[in-house]
């Protein structure tokens, strides 16, 4: 699980919000608004897995599509290969509007607009949401997505070489012969056999299937993958064998992977990064061993605790959470965590904590790590985070 | 505790799976709530049990020769991957299997000695073609239908059930309180009918209980008004009353005299008219037939004969009974003379909600299905399952369609139970992190077959067979991530042409040619723990 320290940015995500309107009454007017996604900065390393954890219902999944593009975010800017120049300029501009507005604030002050309009700029000339068509499609070759449920992800009607040639013929990639014998390399990749070619989905189990769904997302040469809650729907034994599989492909290919899962010892095995979402938002990012070993945020330390583990002679100290996820469309004031929070204090009902370094590499939004003092030479909370030193030995406790 | 006998089989090139645990000794000299539950009696004995599918694709031979026993009082898990069998052998206990397509052909269900498959063979002819593999099956529906009203004795009191999607296994236009109270009124009617009829709303105690509950209700802390609300409830000898008391006291804001005043008024509901009570002598004279007939049924199964005369009597009370209560429904007015029912009913799913910590069991009580989350639902359904006091509790992944963190909140809930109540539970699940905190003793099934039981201890810390080892080691641990995760090769084989002999034995690393010819029989590996498979060559266990 080491995080190289040259590998850059491939993808950044600034400040994703995508509300789902409630259509209601008499003309189906917009009555209200499932907040599924609201105010994720994420970044995704080459050739490295972040994982994103939380319960069902908390907008893994959307933000794995709108970083894909496959569907339009409500407000906020996905970058792909932005340039160090860009990134810095995002990284400061994104800082100082944190520092500057609020959010329930009566409309921007005048320099808070300056920043704004240049973030428009920035976003008109790289954000992958202001890209026009054709250089989005382009752009779809290198962004792929395995889906979770490999039942439905597969159109019975097409043979399985069809399925894996589509994309490729899609993008008119070489002469027919040369797809075949790209589609011919892909499904040995992922240990099926070219007799399965000929074959429709229907003849396949769960994992078979999945594997089929991976070769479809490599045809193209991708270089990002989401990975949506690949082996929710299999067996363990067979889960083992689509992660081996995963892992080897990443070695060899230097793919990066947002892994999407609900199944904290499958992200634990899989990713370099971690970052936990709760309702809709972030509440706690970092390196994985740092946040396994050390969580920080109580969500996150619940999480941990109530996962089951396969020995019945290891026995944890548990936290047990009271209640259920709230509605995203009514989610509670102030830190969305506090109606279930077993650390609850008067200040998390009222104000939202931003999410900041506590450590080296180790975001948290919980009241319960003041920012102030915590981190030297970054005040504001917003930036991602750009050094790399996620592992567990350097992460230093700075908060006091 | 006797110690682990000594594996005669030779250990060097068997495959070792690196748990980093204490040896095998120890696991004998436990003495552990799991090794207490050894000498209780055995409620549960299934043997040899066989259910297969007749399809048009051929026989499916989804059971075959399924063994465990359950004793009283402990979790007993079975494990396995999907398309095993463990779900079709819950459904083959209680008789639940759809038929057609599915029959169970064989085997006996012993529920504390009584065979809940008697008379299986004269229910239908099978012949199975050995060429084509088709069946034949000619059933006799009228016996069918005798053996599942048969089972109607055993389901609910004996052997009760949760499912695993607990949004599908809900009814979703009646309430909570309703399903929940069919449950009660089908097990207990007749001790909710007697408490109801000996109420006495208008004792003398009743005035000074009521002013002491409105009293303490003012500045007492929860529980002193919850121990007041109990007075009323024994002062007029009805413990729903309490409840009732409770909740209307700590909610409502009225002054101390109307509030008393208040609560006598609804205590005035507890005096019966002539007709409640006729109506109440009704039921309670239905549920005494209804309960003869399962004493019936359930004699019939143990001593192995029809008494025929005794059914006859039986089902003609039964009739002339129901017609007659179909008399006061034609009154035009049978909502008004339920209604005392109807609220006993639901102020006892109320105190049955209490039991499962649930926060507010009035509202959840009157809310409709779909109303609740699933982890909320999956509570009800719990304790819907327990509110009958069963002996055997067999729960089908209760927790798979839920998240961990209720997940968690769930498995704290039924351990909880099964100390309280102290109900045997088969537990049923693919995750072997499930089964490691709620389990004492675990089945591992592998295609229709059982292919070790053990202790939860001795199975995760000394897996026998090369399927288990595989799953174990399969599972990304979380305390020790850095481990490779190895796998199984290949995928779960189909069951209407099962791979000949050792079922496991095209996906086993270890096969051996003997592995193909014949099934491994189940041998003794030390106290309590038994494999299917030729590395072992143990005592045959006696089964």
């Amino acid at each position: 699980m080491m995080s190289t320290e040259s590998a850059l940015p491939l993808i950044s995500s600034f400040n994703l919000r995508k509300y789902f309107p409630i259509r209601g009454g008499l003309l189906s007017t917009r009555i209200g608004d499932v907040r599924a996604v609201d105010g994720v900065t994420l970044e995704v390393r080459e050739s490295e897995t972040l994982g994103l954890v939380g319960e069902s219902g908390c907008g893994k999944t959307t933000v794995g599509r709108l970083m894909l593009r496959l569907i339009e975010p409500t407000s906020g800017h996905t970058y792909y290969h932005p340039s160090p120049e860009v990134l810095a300029r995002l990284e400061a501009l994104y800082a100082t509007l944190k520092g500057s507005v609020s959010d329930n604030g009566h409309g921007p002050s005048p320099e808070a607009q300056a920043t704004l309009k240049e973030l428009d700029e920035i976003a008109n000339q790289y954000s992958l949401y202001r890209m026009k068509h054709s250089k989005m499609k382009e752009l779809r070759g290198k962004l792929q997505i395995v889906f979770q449920d490999p039942f439905s992800s597969l159109s019975p009607r097409m043979l399985v070489r069809d399925i894996i040639g589509e994309p490729l013929a899609i993008h008119h990639t070489g002469s027919r012969r040369e797809r075949y014998q790209r589609v011919g390399q892909l499904v040995q990749d992922v240990g099926l056999n070219p007799e399965h070619l000929w074959r429709f989905p229907h003849e396949f189990s769960g994992g078979q299937r999945q594997r089929i769904g991976i070769a479809r997302a490599l045809a193209l040469r991708p270089e990002f993958i989401v990975l949506d809650e690949p082996t929710s729907a299999l067996d363990v034994s067979v889960q083992a064998q689509i992660l081996n599989i995963l892992k080897k492909l990443q070695a060899e290919q230097r793919l990066a992977y947002m892994f999407i899962s609900h199944h904290l010892s499958v992200v634990r095995a899989m990713s370099h990064h971690v970052a936990v979402m709760y309702l809709g938002q972030i509440v706690e990012r970092a390196g994985t061993e740092d946040l396994f070993s050390r969580p920080l945020h109580p969500y996150t330390q619940a999480l941990l605790s109530a996962i089951p583990v396969p020995d019945p002679t290891l026995k944890r100290e548990r936290i047990v959470l009271k209640g259920d996820v709230p509605s995203p469309a009514a989610p509670p004031p102030g830190c969305r965590f506090h109606t279930r929070c077993p650390a609850v204090m008067p200040v998390c009902s009222t104000i939202e904590p931003p999410l900041i370094e506590v450590r080296r590499a180790h975001w948290v939004a919980c009241h319960l790590y003041p920012p102030s003092g915590a981190v030297p030479g970054s005040s504001s909370g917003m930036a991602p985070a750009v050094a790399s030193e996620g592992d567990a030995g350097a992460g230093v406790p700075l908060a006091s | 505790m006797p110690a682990v006998a000594q594996p005669t089989v030779d250990r060097t090139n068997l495959p070792t799976v690196d748990v980093a645990a204490p040896s095998a000794t120890q696991g004998g000299t436990l003495t552990e709530p799991a090794a207490d539950a050894g000498h209780s009696p055995v409620v549960l004995d299934v043997r040899d049990l066989r259910t297969y599918f007749f399809t048009y694709d051929g026989v499916v031979r989804a059971l075959d020769g399924v063994s465990f026993k359950v004793r009283r009082g402990e979790t007993l898990g079975l494990v396995g991957e999907t398309g095993c069998g463990k779900s079709v052998t819950a459904f083959s206990v209680v008789r639940l299997i759809p038929d057609p397509p599915g029959r169970v052909i064989g085997g006996k269900v012993l529920f504390r000695g009584t065979d809940l498959l008697w008379g299986l063979d004269s229910e239908a002819r099978i012949k199975i073609d050995e060429k084509t593999g088709r069946a034949k099956v000619r059933r006799s529906f009228r016996r069918i239908k005798t053996a599942l009203e048969r089972m109607s004795a055993i389901r609910g009191r004996g052997i009760s059930m949760i499912f695993q999607e607990p949004t599908q296994a809900m009814n979703p236009v009646f309430s909570v309180s309703d399903q929940l109270s069919e449950a009660l009124l089908l097990h207990h009617g007749t001790s909710i009918v007697d408490e109801l009829l000996n109420a006495t709303p208008s004792g003398p105690q009743v005035r000074p209980a009521l002013e002491a509950l409105v009293d303490t209700a003012r500045n007492g802390a929860p529980d002193t008004v919850r121990a007041a609300a109990a007075k009323v409830g024994q002062a007029m000898n009805s413990s729903t009353f309490g409840t009732q008391a409770f909740y209307l006291v700590s909610e409502s804001d009225l002054g101390p005299e109307d509030m008393v005043r208040r609560l006598e008024r609804v205590a005035h509901r507890l005096r019966l008219s002539r007709i409640e009570r006729a109506y109440l002598r009704q039921r309670r004279r239905q549920m005494v037939v209804e309960d003869e007939l399962h004493e019936l049924y359930l004699s019939e199964m143990r001593e192995g004969h029809i008494n025929r005369r005794q059914r006859r009597v039986l089902r003609g009370r039964h009739a002339r009974n129901r017609l007659r209560g179909f008399y006061y429904g034609i009154w035009g007015i049978r909502g008004r003379i339920q209604r005392p029912l109807r609220d006993e009913t639901f102020w006892r799913s109320v105190q049955r909600l209490e039991e499962v910590s649930i926060a507010n069991p009035v509202q959840i009580a009157r809310g409709f299905p779909h109303e609740l989350s699933g982890g909320m639902l999956q509570r009800v359904m719990i304790t819907m399952a327990l509110s009958v006091d069963p002996v055997i509790l067999i729960a089908d992944e209760p927790t798979t369609a839920l998240d961990v963190t209720i997940q968690a909140q769930i498995l704290e809930l039924m351990r909880d139970l099964k100390r309280r109540i102290g109900t045997a539970i088969l537990l049923i699940t693919h995750d072997l992190a499930v089964i490691a905190e709620v389990a004492d003793r675990v089945c591992v099934m592998y295609a229709g077959q059982i292919v070790e039981t053990a202790r939860a201890r001795d199975l995760y810390q000394h897996p026998l067979h090369p399927y288990t080892q595989g799953l174990l080691s399969s599972i990304p641990n979380l305390e020790r991530p850095d481990k490779k995760l190895s796998s199984i090769p290949g995928s779960v084989p189909d069951l209407i042409h099962p791979p000949v002999g050792c079922r496991f034995h095209p996906r086993c690393p270890y096969a051996m040619p003997i592995c193909k010819e014949q099934r491994p029989p189940t041998t003794a590996e030390g106290d309590e723990h038994t494999v299917a498979c030729f590395l072992y060559k143990g005592d045959v266990a006696v089964e």
